[in-house]
């Protein structure tokens, strides 16, 4: 068969939407990697952050977004994974390892805490998974002992120069942000994914048609509870330095919420769209509108909600018709 | 009293009635017939306020209401009782009641209102304490019409007067109705028992696929060979 | 054990203020399905009305508190019928995020405002106490117990004895049904947004008379009415009543146990087995509203 035949084949196949997602993340991806040279550190920074959020996003979007369970107390696992990592790399293991040592536990307590917690529906899901990120929260500050408390926890500094060390940060999460790529992929085009969004929309029917629905949601906040502890890692490594106040921040949470919901929620690229624009303004209303920040943003959110429900994807969904006549008039 | 005009409505992109025409005159009690699914609650839902209409018009004595809300509409004497009676469920029978009179424009014709409704469903004086969730169907149906008669309307609509009742239910009701339309009551009711409503309506039309398919005078229609026709799906 | 009695009347006291504290928040969740996440800052609000009437203006406290309530109050209308309504019935996420992106607007209000210091209004009620049956009440904390239930006994009788009351808990039954009954239901959200912020006026200026406060303190009390809520039920007044001394009294006694720095994290443990063994609260059966998702 031809070259062209079989792309043809795959274009229109089964695969054809998983396939070019996966092509648009390639490209993403490309880009990504060659970008460093041209960045000053403060912008290499920046990026690093929206990509952090991104992958955080995603967390978000897998449980809130794909399965509709607003997962408000998910920043735990970035907690958990920033101290794991944190503790590993203290004790003196490799990179590697010590991001296993935060991931692990996290998506043990996502499968444990699951069962009990995935009963519950709406707002009291929300706010019991609220009350496990304080619990934990409330532990990581008082058993000093172990995590240094409430007073925080120093990384020892990682070989060579501010420079290298901000690029290696870099393409840590450059790496985590393809895998939560992946993660959305497969959660927008597998069975499984099909799964979650029955559950989203009517969890009695899909339970009813005989989808695994605790198994589901289980395993979707696990692979979000993971995603973000490695986040969490990657970040304790990043910043050097990390106190319970810092990573087990609801806001953390929330700003993520936002971020998949402007950017279009049960969407693949939706997190890394909200992360673009909301890192953007946040650090935009910081260095210009120290005082009135959180305003900015606070009413920024506001109008979103207002606006946008559907997202921006959405948004532009609806008046892409109305922009395509714009550009190109019938003559 | 009431005139409709190239009425068009429907939820997101279902039309679900098309262009319908109908008129209820003052003190006059018109039967809303059709099989399940014709548009008849689509159609009281733009009547009462609660369901925007897309084309057409709606008059009240002459009067576009089409962009009143519910309790504005009821200020003006439309009540609509809507199908499965919709109670507020953990409130008393006498809370029901009262909820019904916020659109009064005098306070003091609460207590007249609910006298006048005590009289005409004496079973409802019996159960004032009572959970209105506690209530059987037919004191349900008799709380709910009595909410809405709270509010002195000229016009009383009722979607689905009888669903799930009993027949010595039904028939109390009716009897009930009747002395409402006696007593000057302008009646629009929805209801799947053809024969005994348009024993009692003056008239009758049928709303079939979206669109009114008969209308006339309630003896001719009971008579018409062609009715049984709409209600059966062919 | 007099230590022990000693610390489950502090639990009581302080689960009173909890109990009013979280009526504000229960009845805009009971009635609208909304979860003000920006409740704690309205709080705030409320004490800084109140601190800026007592200290600047010369008021007493008498009348400071109703002037905080009142604001909060037509804050809250404002919000409400100029906002808020543009969101009810909408989904649960929504509604979530938008009160989430007002709370950070009124952080930034009171900071610009009042700036990020700490503050409280100096002793009110001095530091004498009175004794009962052996334990020691300030007058303080009594003070505060009362007013709690003062305004709980209010709210009881607001919907249970007025018809504004019937119409709010109409309207939290079946709000199109509540339509077609007449009530302006816009309206009657509207009206029970601004009672959520009158009350919570009224607990900033509680808060005021006896905590330090900032714009960043509301978190906490956002938090707890939460919990309160939970545990007691929602929809349910004699559930918050039952959930805030419940919630006082643990916290008091974990901290015979534990390090203060464990103290909120308590009431939420307590929050997950409450929830885990029993969603619907101690009271579990609705009084004014659904048990909506």
């Amino acid at each position: 068969m031809t070259a062209s035949a079989l792309l043809a084949r795959w274009a229109n196949g089964p695969w054809a939407g998983s396939l070019r997602s996966a092509a648009i993340a390639a490209v993403l991806m490309a880009i990504l990697m060659v970008l460093p040279p041209f960045l000053s550190l403060y912008w290499l920074r920046l990026l690093t952050s929206v990509l952090m959020l991104a992958v955080i996003a995603q967390g978000m979007n897998a449980m809130a977004g794909f399965v509709g369970y607003p997962a408000f107390g998910n920043v735990v696992f970035f907690g958990i994974g920033a101290y794991g990592t944190a503790l590993a790399i203290a004790a003196g293991f490799g990179m590697a390892p010590a991001l296993l040592v935060g991931a692990v536990p996290a998506a043990t307590l996502a499968l444990a805490v699951g069962p009990l917690l995935l009963r519950l529906r709406g707002h009291y899901f929300a706010i019991a998974t609220l009350g496990l990120n304080e619990v934990v929260s409330a532990l990581a500050a008082n058993l000093s002992g172990l995590t240094g408390g409430a007073a925080g926890l120093s990384l020892p500094l990682g070989a060579g120069t501010a420079s290298d060390a901000a690029q290696r940060a870099y393409f840590g999460f450059v790496a985590l942000f393809a895998a939560s790529l992946a993660l959305g992929i497969f959660l927008r085009d597998s069975r499984f994914g099909y799964g979650c969004r029955a559950i989203r929309s009517n969890e009695e029917a899909a339970e009813a048609t005989g989808v695994a629905t605790l198994r589901v949601k289980s395993i979707a906040w696990m692979l979000s509870a993971l995603l973000t502890a490695v986040a969490g890692g990657l970040y304790a490594r990043w910043v050097g330095f990390i106190e319970p106040s810092l990573v087990f921040d609801m806001a953390i949470s929330v700003k993520a919420f936002v971020m998949f919901l402007l950017g279009g929620a049960g969407t693949v690229f939706g997190p890394l769209i909200g992360s673009l624009l909301i890192e953007s303004a946040t650090t935009l209303a910081w260095s210009h509108l120290l005082k009135l920040h959180l305003l900015v943003l606070g009413v920024t959110i506001m109008l979103v909600v207002l606006v946008l429900p559907d997202g921006a994807q959405g948004f532009v969904a609806r008046h892409w018709p109305t922009v395509r006549a714009w550009w190109r008039p019938r003559s | 009293m009431l005139s409709v005009r190239g009425l068009s409505a429907g939820y997101g992109g279902l039309v679900a009635i098309r262009s319908v025409d109908l008129e209820v005159k003052a003190g006059e009690w018109l039967a809303l017939l059709g099989p399940v699914g014709a548009g008849k609650s689509t159609l009281l839902g733009v009547l009462a306020g609660l369901l925007a209409a897309r084309h057409g018009e709606v008059r009240l004595d002459g009067e576009d209401i089409r962009l009143l809300p519910p309790h504005r509409r009821l200020r003006l004497g439309v009540a609509l009782v809507p199908e499965g009676r919709r109670l507020f469920s953990g409130m008393t029978v006498r809370e029901n009641l009262m909820a019904g009179t916020h659109a009064l424009p005098d306070p003091t014709m609460r207590r007249r209102n609910l006298d006048r409704v005590c009289e005409l469903f004496p079973v409802l004086a019996e159960r004032t304490r009572q959970i209105a969730g506690t209530l059987s169907g037919g004191e349900q149906q008799m709380c709910a019409i009595g909410r809405a008669l709270m509010a002195s309307p000229r016009l009383l609509i009722i979607d689905e007067v009888t669903l799930g009742l009993a027949p010595l239910v039904v028939e109390s009701l009716f009897a009930a109705l009747a002395r409402l339309h006696e007593q000057g009551m302008t009646l629009l009711t929805v209801e799947q028992n053809v024969p005994l409503v348009l024993a009692h309506a003056d008239r009758g039309c049928v709303l079939s696929g979206g669109a009114i398919v008969m209308e006339g005078p309630a003896a001719v229609l009971r008579d018409d060979p062609d009715l049984p026709r709409h209600f059966i799906g062919f | 054990m007099q230590l022990v009695a000693q610390i489950v009347l502090n639990g009581v006291l302080l689960g009173g203020f909890y109990a009013c504290m979280a009526l504000g928040f229960s009845i805009v969740w009971g009635v609208m399905n909304m979860v003000n996440l920006a409740y704690g800052s309205m709080i705030m609000v409320g004490a800084y009305v109140t601190q800026l009437a007592v200290l600047h203006v010369g008021l007493p406290l008498a009348i400071a508190l109703p002037m905080a309530a009142l604001a909060t109050f037509m804050l809250g209308y404002a919000l409400q019928r100029g906002l808020l309504n543009r969101l009810a019935e909408r989904s649960v996420f929504m509604t979530l995020i938008f009160t989430f992106g007002l709370n950070m607007a009124l952080i930034n209000l009171n900071l610009l405002l009042f700036s990020a210091d700490v503050r409280s209004l100096p002793d009110v009620f001095g530091r004498a106490s009175f004794t009962i049956a052996g334990l020691s009440v300030p007058y303080s904390r009594a003070t505060i117990f009362a007013v709690a239930m003062a305004m709980t006994l209010g709210l009881h009788a607001l919907l249970n004895w007025t018809p504004l009351g019937n119409a709010i808990k109409a309207t939290s039954f079946d709000p199109d049904a509540a339509r077609l009954s007449g009530i302006d239901v816009p309206h009657v959200y509207a009206l029970t947004f601004a009672i959520g912020g009158a009350i919570a006026g009224v607990t900033g200026a509680l808060v005021a008379t006896s905590y330090s406060f900032s714009p960043f303190a509301g978190e906490s009390y956002t938090m707890k009415a939460f919990v309160v809520v939970v545990l007691g039920g929602l929809g349910s007044i004699p559930g918050a009543i039952i959930g805030g001394i419940l919630l006082g009294v643990v916290e008091n006694l974990a901290s015979l146990f534990l390090d203060s720095g464990y103290r909120d994290a308590v009431g939420f443990a307590l929050l997950l087995v409450v929830l885990v063994l029993r969603p619907r609260g101690l009271m579990g059966r609705r009084f004014f509203a659904e048990v909506k998702g």
